[in-house]
């Protein structure tokens, strides 16, 4: 079944000016830096504290993610 | 590639987490520091088991062995801005490593003083997880203007940074992921001063 909630739930966007902004004035642990990229990309570059869980894997990993926390995604 | 993590955003927002963002432009548009190397880089360091005393020791190491590393810098350089500079980075390994002291007091109740804390510091390991005298030898061409030397010290805090937030994925203790937070905290504002010195010079 397609799920109608998930094709049109909204996403909002942040700009990275505004990221770093939130990532400065967040305390630590308040917050999930979600990285979806491969590990090779990640392993290249990434933003310092990124969590990396390849796309693919997203749905298998939800249990090391907290729901309540804010979460950056890129 | 910015479709991933907007599906990712989408997956995850349709699964009732609270508040979800896209990072517009992806890593390519980030304006801030990167670090690099895999999530698995100096992992070996901890087991992830650690008590939030083992986890203040092994930081109290890192952070010392930098303070000494700056030490080492100021002292083979004749340039008096340079030394300045290295003598302030070495102030500011030494209030990490009071905080430190701190923090180790508020989980170990009173009883130890600094000099035998001190005598239970590792320091063959460095903040970031590098080896001393190979990344001076590596970098000795980078160093040889303040802002070569800020941006390799931004560079050692965003991997310090980096690190800090592995060890605290990777800690299965609560209190010492606590104690990695507030570190990595620590590390975000230095950086933020770091950046802002940086800016001012160009």
């Amino acid at each position: 079944m397609i799920s109608f909630k998930r094709l049109f739930t909204p996403v909002r966007s942040m700009n990275s000016e505004k990221a770093k902004e939130f990532i400065a004035q967040q305390p630590e642990g308040s917050y999930t830096l979600l990285d979806v990229r491969q590990p090779g990309e990640y392993e290249k570059e990434h933003i310092p504290g990124a969590k990396l869980i390849p796309m693919a894997d997203l749905k298998d990993s939800l249990q090391d993610l907290d729901p309540e926390k804010p979460v950056i995604t890129y | 590639m910015g479709g991933r993590s907007r599906v990712a955003s989408q997956l995850l927002s349709g699964l009732g987490f609270k508040e979800v963002y896209n990072l517009e432009g992806g890593i390519k548009a980030w304006g801030g520091a990167k670090a690099e190397g895999p999530v698995e880089l100096n992992m070996d360091l901890i087991r992830g088991d650690e008590s939030p005393m083992e986890m203040i020791r092994l930081a109290y190491g890192m952070e010392k062995a930098l303070e000494s590393f700056y030490f080492t810098l100021k002292s083979g350089n004749d340039d008096p801005e340079l030394q300045r500079f290295y003598q302030g980075m070495v102030a500011v390994e030494q209030i990490h490593k009071s905080r430190l002291f701190e923090l180790h007091k508020e989980v170990d109740p009173p009883g130890q003083d600094l000099d035998a804390f001190e005598a239970a510091i590792n320091t063959q390991i460095m903040e970031g997880g590098f080896n001393l005298e190979e990344f001076i030898e590596k970098n000795a061409s980078f160093m040889n203007s303040v802002n070569e030397v800020l941006n390799l010290a931004m560079m050692l805090e965003t991997q310090a940074l980096d690190l800090y937030l592995r060890f605290s994925d990777k800690s299965a203790k609560a209190t010492t992921k606590d104690v990695l937070f507030k570190l990595a905290d620590e590390e975000k504002a230095h950086l933020a001063a770091l950046g802002e010195l940086l800016e001012k010079r160009l």
